[in-house]
């Protein structure tokens, strides 16, 4: 397996040599007979199919499968370009080394907002083309120069309403609570969310969420800190509250479905005061296919009608101001980007993390340690 | 000269890197000793390694403890018997680390198997909390390490001559005497053996504390990936890995005034 990646790694820097016409023809061929990948378009005589191809470097599960209904086979339709994924999990630390190491095998990655402010100002990424993207096709204010909004995901609480039946929680300062509503605590182990959560919980308003005050927010962590265990993947947030671990969890949005039917309803969502996190689509610097080609698959996942088929198949809410009047019924509920949520939530500053995820993170670990 | 090329291998695919990482320590963000200050300055850092140091600790007694009665009854156990026993150990030995810390997940949590009978039984009225935090870390990682504790101890007690334990017992010890003077001291290459083993591996430990400490038991291997990952503090990374590393070669080099090492796992004189 580890043979093949690295195999599949030469051949698409292979393909960039010969193109840029540092690699003869006959070195190519062999590596690509090592990697096993496209030698048929090689006899062909497209010597250059390697490269001509868009990589979305997603997180894996289903994501591969909704990537492909949303967006993949669409665009595939459209340009004739394959769509292919790379399902490692585009986390700041990889992109950068994958850049530094002047192998870039993506064309473009699922990644958080803060990765492309925080890899654009220090060099990684090919800047975004607003005459190609679409800026209006964007919620106001979640375009930026290195990245752009595709999909919203988010943060929110879900409680036991067996447990709290007669008064359900609806806030932070509730989730806090363990007087008034006793009972385990499960909160995110990386610090995003859970320190807007407990500055809200504070009586921060939401407008005065940011610059937030770290001390204030690790502070009352703290007060719940005994009660409270930390997931650090959704697939555990999930557990922690299916089997009853928690009474009130945090959870990843796109799982709130998926638990409430698992519980048969035991367990509710509550969308207010839910962080609403943007995702970014970036380009690492030096993509394989080139800025043209993925500059045209992200405008193409910006279609309205797309970025439902992304929330209904994979829980993540449409970035587009057009599709949010589109979002069917069942979904409302679960979609930050809706009518009846979009003012209750709160809308993450990626600014504000790229500057300081280090320093929050790590007061963080300290503080729940 | 046949193990040139060899050499030169390791030279490129594990030398190289390691220095690389070295360097990191030294270079990012910038040049100069800034991230081993952090050591100094970081009252986190302390608490990080004190933690891994702690659970390792425990983790390597518990398991060399049970390791050594495994392994003695193994060697007083005759042919099908002591097969079987070996062919259990070997079982546990091969399981994945995440299956287990899975399997543990649904036998000591909150509504898990033995809870659910503690509480029914009314033997206790609320459930006990025995995962997500360092006790289930601790249990965790003494379940995957008393293998590794088993094998080297195995091999050290089937090396010793049981005439010499009949001539203690001929000479009048008794069996308790004979144990502590005789059988005890021929088994400490043993000992030491397992003890270092099952420490150095503790001391990467990532998956058993991630699932099994609920987040509150964070550990050295777990925060150099953070760093590397999320923060992307290169520096303070590497400089945690060296300290690691050279943790693990200041080990050896101890042991090596005491032992040959290379006898303790498995060469010939």
């Amino acid at each position: 397996m580890q043979d093949k990646m690295f195999f599949k790694d030469l051949a698409y820097t292979g393909a960039k040599d010969f193109k840029s016409g540092k690699m003869g023809r006959r070195d190519f061929l062999y590596l690509c007979a090592l990697a096993g990948v496209a030698t048929s378009s090689v006899i062909a005589g497209d010597a250059e199919a390697a490269a001509n191809e868009i990589v979305l470097w997603n997180w894996g599960g289903d994501a591969v499968k909704c990537h492909t209904s949303a967006f993949g086979a669409d665009f595939t339709k459209e340009s004739g370009l394959p769509v292919k994924y790379d399902t490692t999990g585009p986390m700041q630390g990889k992109i950068k080394e994958m850049v530094n190491s002047g192998n870039v095998t993506a064309d473009v990655a699922d990644a958080d907002a803060f990765d492309a402010i925080a890899l654009g100002k220090s060099g990684h990424l090919e800047k975004i083309d607003y005459s190609v993207v679409d800026k209006k096709k964007v919620l106001k204010g979640f375009a930026w120069d290195y990245g752009v909004s595709i999909i919203f995901y988010g943060y929110a609480f879900m409680y036991d309403t067996k447990k709290f039946k007669s008064n359900p929680p609806s806030t932070w300062a509730d989730f806090f609570n363990t007087k008034k509503y006793p009972g385990k605590r499960s909160l995110y182990k990386w610090a995003n969310g859970a320190l807007e959560g407990a500055l809200m919980a504070d009586g921060v308003s939401k407008d005065k969420v940011y610059p937030m005050d770290l001390d204030r927010a690790i502070n009352k962590i703290k007060s719940i800190k005994s009660d409270t265990i930390f997931w650090g993947s959704g697939s555990e947030a999930q557990q922690m509250i299916v089997n009853g671990e928690v009474s009130m969890g945090m959870v990843w949005l796109n799982r709130a479905k998926a638990v409430e039917e698992d519980t048969n309803g035991r367990y509710r969502l509550n969308m207010n005061e839910a962080i609403a996190m943007p995702g970014a689509y970036l380009v690492p610097k030096g993509n394989p296919a080139g800025r043209a080609n993925v500059m045209k698959f992200i405008a193409s996942c910006q279609v309205a009608e797309r970025q439902i088929e992304i929330l209904r198949c994979h829980g993540m809410t449409p970035s587009n101001p057009e599709a949010f009047g589109m979002i069917p019924d069942d979904l409302k509920r679960f979609a930050v980007t809706s009518e009846e949520n979009l003012s209750r939530v709160l809308l993450n500053d990626p600014i504000w993390w790229a500057e300081n995820i280090g320093p929050a993170l790590n007061k963080y670990l300290e503080a729940i340690g | 000269m046949l193990v040139v090329p060899l050499f030169g291998l390791i030279i490129v695919l594990y030398a190289l890197p390691v220095i690389n990482i070295l360097w990191l320590g030294v270079s990012e963000p910038e040049l100069g000793i800034q991230n081993y200050k952090l050591l100094f300055t970081k009252s986190s850092l302390v608490k990080i390694l004190w933690t891994t140091i702690r659970v390792c600790l425990i983790t390597t007694l518990c398991s060399v403890v049970i390791g050594y009665l495994i392994a003695y009854s193994m060697v007083h156990l005759v042919g099908r018997e002591q097969n079987w026993m070996l062919t259990l150990v070997l079982i546990s030995f091969w399981i994945s680390v995440l299956v287990r810390a899975f399997s543990w997940l649904t036998l000591l949590g909150r509504n898990g198997l033995l809870n659910a009978a503690l509480v029914s039984s009314g033997l206790s009225e609320e459930p006990i909390n025995m995962i997500r935090n360092e006790f289930g870390v601790l249990i965790g990682m003494i379940h995957y390490m008393v293998p590794y504790a088993v094998l080297p101890l195995l091999a050290n007690m089937q090396g010793i001559d049981h005439r010499i334990m009949d001539a203690s017992r001929s000479l009048g010890a008794g069996s308790l005497q004979t144990f502590l003077k005789i059988y005890l001291p021929l088994t400490k290459p043993g000992v030491i053996a397992s003890s270092l083993l099952v420490f150095i591996i503790s001391l990467g430990f990532y998956v058993t504390p991630a699932l099994l400490g609920g987040g509150r038991v964070l550990m050295v291997a777990e925060y150099v990936s953070v760093q590397i990952l999320i923060t992307v503090q290169w520096g303070l990374a590497a400089m945690l890995a060296t300290l690691l590393l050279s943790g693990v070669f200041a080990l050896l080099y101890i042991m090596s005034r005491f032992m040959k090492i290379g006898e303790i796992f498995g060469a010939r004189p």
